[in-house]
Parts: structure tokens; C-alpha cells; sequence
């Protein structure tokens, strides 16, 4: 009678032990705590493990739409110092059952990241071995940055350039002008001071080609 | 007899400042400190010094005197220097021109990163995801997101020179913009040019400071500063390392492309170039020197973190296969435990054997690289692991491009001044005018270099068009002016403009130093070239993620020898034309005299 009992009582853990370290439906978890926190990591205990098993089980509720699946039917097993450890999940009608390792795949696959977040942890130190993490969409715009700054500058580049050119034209059609000017004034009016040397006024004034040594200014 | 006085430098300033910004360049920022650590950091300093003195200012001192003194071009200074030397300066502006036609692409690069740079994270940090995000790009798993970012989405480059592939549109908007820009700064001559340069000369050099300030207080900088400087004396015994010094002085300054000389034409008669050639090229090596320091903390930073990621690697790879707590390894033992592990578990250990590293810091500070590969690689990979990443690229590409850009400056009013100075050009067409059509020719030409394997061609023009003609003009440059205009005649004319006879220096550096110096340089350039065999190019393998060699093919090497002899031949060329045209005329050859300013070639 006694054994009878101490068998029931037994039975159930040390099948479900055989169970998880002998398939091939589980998957190894690896957690690097004191990487990711530094300071601040926590201790690896039995508490946080029921963490664990229970993120597990609301993550395959998620997936399937079951109520049914509860922290008993994740098992888990072979739990190292380094913090990794294999787990399998069984069917919630027969815990005889494992479920197949696809569908743990997209379960986990689908609320990676609320596990990660129960943990305080990434994708880079919570780690399930065989499922590649989904990385982040890449942010997509819908004009390039660069292109904006290209053309902000080469807008600035291209005023610069018409101003310059403006005034090189305007500063041109006006000496054409004064030229035009002086020789009107030499022919017909009078100048204020009546000399001819006044029509010398203008600041650029006549380029006398005999003294064509420009050292108006001396050495360095 | 022009019209209009020659234009002319507002001040001796501006034109000092005109010869920094064209010297410094980005060769002192990324040729010199490889050379520095190639040959033996702080003991390569003596070869570069003793050849500043020997060959750097004095040729130096010599294109400004000839400048100056003739007021002219290049191709108009040399023809009054003879007439038979004419082909001299026309040398002189081809070679500038296929400078023209390359380093602006350079620029069109810089301009590329600076723009990429103003995103919240920089596209080099990390990899591109794929289509099903499940992982990262393969190309760029197999090299790095750096190299990948250059390679791919810069360049998109082919995998070998054959491969033409189409335009890279972003590529030939960035040079569209660069070209807009050199011609803003030179669309008045001088007179524009002359206040760009109070910007270009000086704005890089405080942007060096920051970084230096920067770089000193990175983790890990102080190793890359203490390793350039441990000098290795025995370096000194190669001939490589006297070579190499003398080519970069050589070139660093930027003799022979007519630059030099256009800019001192706009000088006043009497402006002391002497002290200003010293001054510049001793502020071009010094610039050099500093630029190193700041690399090598860079260096030093970059070697540290990529060390101290292979061993968090190492450790993490210990600790999952041996499943041990994360407390037992540190960063500090992660080589004893190595040796451990290997002794107690040798069989599980030999299933990881093949992913253990051997982390080495000096392995990974002996990576030296040098050109385009350290400027936007090596750079952009210390830069995305600063701290406010996106200021540092800012500043940093601004860096390059000031440089750049005062770099193509001189090599744009090496071509503009002797063009200005034609008659039959400057009578027809406004200086706007021609200063524009020089900038969309070279615009239009400058396309091929934005195609897919324009990079090849990059590298093509960047070893062979402007290396051994340049050589071989400064060769024929300095036996013209001392053996056949006569040194006697030049120390008259300096004396004319300075007041003084050149000293005992200049002169045997000039009649004899120099010439022998570059005559062994051209000499060492051939051997080398003959010995090399087929010339090779670094070809990018994309499924193997890193360079291969590959030889060119046959229109590629046909492709060189064309460059190489197109702007040698303009000189036996051109004088045999100058020849022809005398005796056609029946005048005697002697009369020609040095204040032929209306000669009409």
C-alpha cells in the first residue's frame, strides 16, 4: 500500500523528468543575468524559475487560445551554473504529450518580447538555442535624410553662385555705362570745376601703361 | 598687353594661407601616419625631416620664385623661361587635370558620409536586416557594417573592373555638388579664392584639435599614441623607409602640378617668398605630424575595443559550451582559463577549438591602413563607438572635406591661370566663363568614376597619373632653371624682388641635392615598376567579404601607359613644335627674352 502510494506520488515527476531530458521537442534556454545588469542582476533562483514556466505557459496560451495550459505542463530540466537549462511543454489534456517543437517555436517566436521584458532582459542574453530572434524592422523613410541636407546645401551653393554672377554682370553693364557717360559729358556740358582732369573722378582711374610695376605696396 | 592689371592677392596673408590650404591636404591625414607606422613610428620623423630640408623647400622656393618672378601660368612661365620649355607648363596643367577629374570624387565621397551622418543611428553601425528578418545581410556578416556601408551602398561596387555597371545616382549628385562648390570658390580668381582660404586653411586645423582633445580622452588611445612613437630604429637601414620619405615630402607639397606657380603670379613683385616658402612647409609637415597623433589615438582606441570585444567574445564562448557560472570568467583571465580548460576537458574543448581567437592587441594595432580605406573605413568604425556619434561624423567629414576641397583649390588654378593667360581664349570668353567650362568638363568626365566600377578606375589614377610624371616634370623643372636659364640669372632675378642674393643653401640644393634626389627617385619608381610585373588592383569579393588581388586586364594596363605618357610626351613634344615654328619663321633661335609676357603659344 505504502509503496502503491509512494509510487503515485513519484511517478509523475520522475516521468516527467524522462520525458524532458530523453526528447527532442525541447529547447535550451540561456540566460547571461550579470551580463546585461551588471550591479543590478538578480539572483537565479527557484522563485524566478516559476517565473519562467509561467511566462512559458501564458506564451502558449497565447499562441494556441487555450486556457488550459498552466505551469505545470512546462517541465524542465538539466539546470546548469552558467544559468541554461531544457524545457518541454506538455499537452494540457495529456501530460504524456509533448507538443511539437514547431509550435513551441512560433509560441515563443510570438512573445519573445514579453518574456524578455519579464526578465529585464534582451534577445542577446535570453536566449532560446534554435530560435533565431526577429530583429527589429529596420526604420524606412519616406524621403532619404540625406537627401534633404543635399538639397538644403546645394540650394545655399546656388544662390551664392547667381549673386555672384549678378553683381560680376551689374558691376560689368555699369563701367559700360560710366564710359558711355564720360564721353557724352566730355562733348556737350561743362564739369563743376571745368578742368578736363575731372573725368579722371571715377576711383578705378586710367591705366597708364607706362608704370605697369604694381609694387604699390611693399615686401612682407 | 592685358587690359586690366593682373588680380592680385588682398594681402600676403591670403596667399600664405592659400599655399597651406592647397598643401594640406588629405594625404597628410591619411598617407603619413601609415608611413609613420610602416617605417617605424617616431624614428621615420628623421628620414621625413632631412628630406624637408633637402628637396621639400627648396623646390618649394623655387616654382614660387618662378612665379613671382614671371608673373604667369605655368605654360606661359616656362615659355618665357625658353621657348622650347612650353611643354613643360602645358605637362604640368594635364596632370593637373587628371588630379581634377579624381580627387573631386574623394570629395563627393565625404559629402556622401556627411549627409548619412545626420540620422539618429549611422547606417555604418549596424547591418541592414533581410527580407525576412530573421538575420543580417550576408554580405555585410561576412565583412564588417562598415566595410559593407562603403563597399555596397557607396559605392555598390562591382566585383571587378570588366563589370561596368550603371551610375550610382547619389554618387553623381555628391560630385554634381562638389563641382558646384570648387567653382563658387574660384568663379572670380583670386579674388574669391582669396577669402575661402581664411576658412579652408584654418577651420581644419581647430577640428583637429577637438579631436585631439577627443581621441587622448578615449579608452585605449594613450596604446595607439605610445606604439606610433616607440620608434624602431632599425627601420632607418631600409632604403624603402628613405624612399618613402622623400616621395612623401615630394609630394605632400604638391610640386610640379603648376599650382605653386599660378598662385605666387598673383603676387606683388617684391613679396618675400622665401620666408614663406620655409614657413608653409614647415607647417605642412607639422600638420602631418599632429594629424598622426590624432590618428594613432584613434587607432589606439578602436585596436583596444575591437580586443576587448574578442575577449567577451572568447569568454561568452567559454562559458556556453562549459556551462559555467557567468561569475568565474573575467576579461582578465580569459587566457588562463583557456590553457584550463583545454588541459582538463581536452575532447569537448576540441569541438570549439576552431571559434577560439587569439586575441592580440598588437595584432590588432599593426593593422595599418593607409588612403580611402583608412579615411572612410577604419575612421567610421572608431567613430560609431564614440559616445554623440553622429557630432563626431559631422565634424570629422567636414574635416576631410575642407582639406579636400582646399587641395582642389590649387589644382583648379593650376588649369584656370594658364588658360586666363591665353590670348586667343581670354579675348573671347569672360574669366566666368572659362573658370565654368573647365568645371563641367571635368564634371562630365568625372561621371565614369560614379559608375559601379569607378572605384577601380579611382585606384588607377590615383597611383599612375600624377605619381611618376609629376617626377619626371620637377626633374626637368629644376636642370631647366639652374643649367639652361642659367643660375647666375635667377639668383639676378630673386636679388630683383628680394634684395638679396639666395644664400649657399638654396643654391647647392638647387644645382645639385635635388637633382640627384629626384633622379633616384625616378630611377628607384622604374625598377619598381619593371619588377612589380602585371600591375595588380584590390578587386572587392562580396561573397568573401574582403579584397582580393586581381591583375589588370590588358585595355586597363594600355589605360596606364596612356596617362603616363600623355603628359610625359608634352614636353619633348611641344618643344619639337616650338622648333618646327622657328624655323618656319627664319628667326634665330637666342632672341627671345625673359619679359616675354605677349608670347601667343
Amino acid at each position: 500500500m505504502l509503496t502503491a502510494v509512494l509510487l503515485l506520488i513519484l511517478l509523475p515527476p520522475m516521468v516527467a523528468q524522462d520525458l524532458c531530458k530523453d526528447s527532442t521537442d525541447g529547447f535550451k534556454v540561456r540566460l547571461s543575468i550579470k551580463t546585461a545588469l551588471g550591479d543590478n542582476a538578480y539572483d537565479w533562483n527557484e522563485s524566478e524559475m516559476f517565473l519562467f514556466q509561467s511566462t512559458l505557459a501564458f506564451a502558449m496560451r497565447r499562441h494556441t487560445e487555450q486556457d488550459t495550459y498552466n505551469i505545470a505542463n512546462i517541465l524542465v530540466c538539466n539546470n546548469t551554473p552558467r544559468v541554461s537549462f531544457v524545457f518541454v511543454v506538455t499537452s494540457p489534456d495529456d501530460p504524456t504529450k509533448l507538443i511539437p517543437k514547431e509550435q513551441v517555436e512560433e509560441a515563443v517566436r510570438k512573445s519573445k518580447h514579453r518574456i524578455n521584458s519579464a526578465f529585464l532582459l534582451s534577445d542577446m542574453t535570453l536566449e532560446f538555442i534554435g530560435i533565431p530572434p526577429t530583429l527589429a524592422t529596420p526604420i524606412t523613410y519616406d524621403t532619404p535624410p540625406w537627401l534633404i541636407v543635399f538639397g538644403v546645401v546645394i540650394g545655399a551653393v546656388a544662390v551664392g553662385i547667381l549673386a555672384l554672377l549678378m553683381s560680376t554682370v551689374s558691376k560689368r553693364r555699369r563701367a559700360k555705362n560710366k564710359d558711355a557717360g564720360f564721353a557724352e559729358e566730355d562733348d556737350g556740358r561743362v564739369k563743376e570745376n571745368g578742368t578736363a582732369l575731372s573725368s579722371l573722378g571715377g576711383k578705378d582711374g586710367v591705366y597708364n601703361q607706362a608704370f605697369s610695376n604694381d609694387d604699390r605696396f611693399t615686401q612682407l | 598687353m592685358s587690359k586690366e592689371a593682373r588680380p592680385s592677392w588682398d594681402s600676403p596673408m591670403q596667399f600664405v594661407l592659400a599655399c597651406v590650404s592647397y598643401a594640406v591636404g588629405l594625404g597628410n591625414v591619411w598617407r603619413f601616419p601609415y608611413l609613420c607606422q610602416m617605417h617605424g613610428g617616431g624614428g621615420f620623423l628623421i628620414p621625413y625631416l632631412l628630406m624637408l630640408v633637402l628637396e621639400g623647400i627648396p623646390l618649394f622656393c623655387m616654382e614660387l620664385a618662378i612665379g613671382q618672378k614671371m608673373r604667369l601660368g605655368s605654360i606661359g612661365a616656362w615659355t618665357a623661361i625658353n621657348p622650347y620649355l612650353g611643354g613643360l607648363g602645358i605637362a604640368s596643367v594635364v596632370t593637373s587635370m587628371y588630379l581634377c577629374l579624381y580627387y573631386n570624387v574623394i570629395n563627393a565621397w565625404s559629402f556622401w558620409y556627411l549627409f548619412h551622418s545626420f540620422q539618429s543611428v549611422l547606417p555604418w553601425a549596424e547591418c541592414p536586416v533581410n527580407s525576412n528578418r530573421t538575420g543580417y545581410l550576408e554580405e555585410c556578416e561576412v565583412a564588417s557594417p562598415t566595410q559593407y556601408f562603403f563597399y555596397r551602398e557607396t559605392l555598390n561596387i562591382s566585383s571587378s573592373i570588366d563589370e561596368n555597371g550603371g551610375i550610382h545616382m547619389g554618387q553623381a549628385l555628391c560630385l554634381l555638388l562638389a563641382w558646384i562648390i570648387v567653382y563658387l570658390f574660384i568663379v572670380r580668381g583670386v579674388k574669391s579664392t582669396g577669402v575661402v582660404v581664411y576658412f579652408t586653411a584654418t577651420f581644419p586645423y581647430v577640428v583637429l584639435i577637438i579631436y585631439l582633445i577627443r581621441g587622448m580622452t578615449l579608452h585605449g588611445a594613450w596604446n595607439g599614441v605610445k606604439y606610433m612613437f616607440t620608434p624602431k630604429l632599425e627601420q632607418l637601414a631600409n632604403p624603402q623607409t628613405w624612399i618613402n620619405a622623400a616621395t612623401q615630402i615630394f609630394f605632400s607639397l604638391g610640386l610640379g602640378f603648376g599650382s605653386l606657380i599660378a598662385f605666387a603670379s598673383y603676387n606683388h613683385h617684391n613679396n618675400n617668398f622665401e620666408r614663406q616658402a620655409i614657413v608653409v612647409s614647415l607647417i605642412n609637415s607639422g600638420t602631418s605630424v599632429f594629424a598622426s597623433i590624432v590618428t594613432f589615438s584613434i587607432y589606439g582606441f578602436k585596436a583596444t575595443f575591437n580586443y576587448e570585444s574578442c575577449l567577451e567574445r572568447m569568454r561568452l564562448l567559454l562559458l556556453n559550451t562549459f556551462d559555467l557560472s557567468e561569475e568565474t570568467i573575467s576579461i582578465e583571465n580569459v587566457s588562463s582559463w583557456i590553457s584550463h580548460l583545454n588541459y582538463t576537458h581536452p575532447e569537448r574543448f576540441a569541438a570549439i577549438a576552431s571559434k577560439i581567437e587569439d586575441c592580440s592587441l598588437e595584432a590588432e594595432l599593426d593593422t595599418a591602413v593607409e588612403g580611402t580605406g583608412l579615411a572612410f573605413i577604419v575612421y567610421s568604425e572608431a567613430i560609431k563607438n564614440m559616445p554623440l556619434s553622429q557630432l563626431w561624423s559631422v565634424l570629422y567629414f567636414i574635416m576631410l572635406l575642407l582639406l579636400g576641397m582646399g587641395s582642389m583649390l590649387g589644382n583648379v588654378t593650376a588649369i584656370i591661370t594658364p588658360l586666363g593667360d591665353l590670348k586667343f581664349l581670354s579675348r573671347t570668353l569672360s574669366n566666368e566663363t572659362i573658370n565654368g567650362l573647365v568645371c563641367l568638363l571635368c564634371f562630365l568626365l568625372g561621371f565614369g568614376f560614379t559608375s559601379r566600377s569607378g572605384n577601380y578606375w579611382f585606384t588607377i589614377f590615383n597611383e599612375y597619373a600624377a605619381t611618376f610624371s609629376l617626377l619626371f616634370i620637377v626633374f626637368i623643372e629644376v636642370i631647366s632653371v639652374c643649367y639652361i636659364y642659367g643660375l647666375r640669372r635667377f639668383e639676378k632675378d630673386i636679388e630683383d624682388m628680394l634684395g638679396h642674393r639666395p644664400n649657399w643653401y638654396w643654391k647647392v640644393m638647387w644645382a645639385v641635392i635635388s637633382p640627384v634626389l629626384l633622379i633616384s627617385l625616378f630611377i628607384f619608381y622604374i625598377i619598381n615598376y619593371i619588377q612589380g610585373g602585371t600591375p595588380t588592383y584590390q578587386a572587392w569579393d562580396k561573397d568573401l567579404g574582403k579584397s582580393v588581388v586581381k591583375e589588370y586586364p590588358v585595355y586597363g594596363q594600355a589605360f596606364i601607359a596612356l596617362l603616363l605618357v600623355s603628359s610625359v610626351s608634352c614636353v619633348p613634344l611641344a618643344a619639337l613644335y616650338a622648333f618646327c615654328r622657328r624655323k618656319q619663321r627664319g628667326t634665330p633661335i637666342r632672341q627671345q627674352t625673359a619679359s616675354a609676357a605677349s608670347s601667343d603659344i
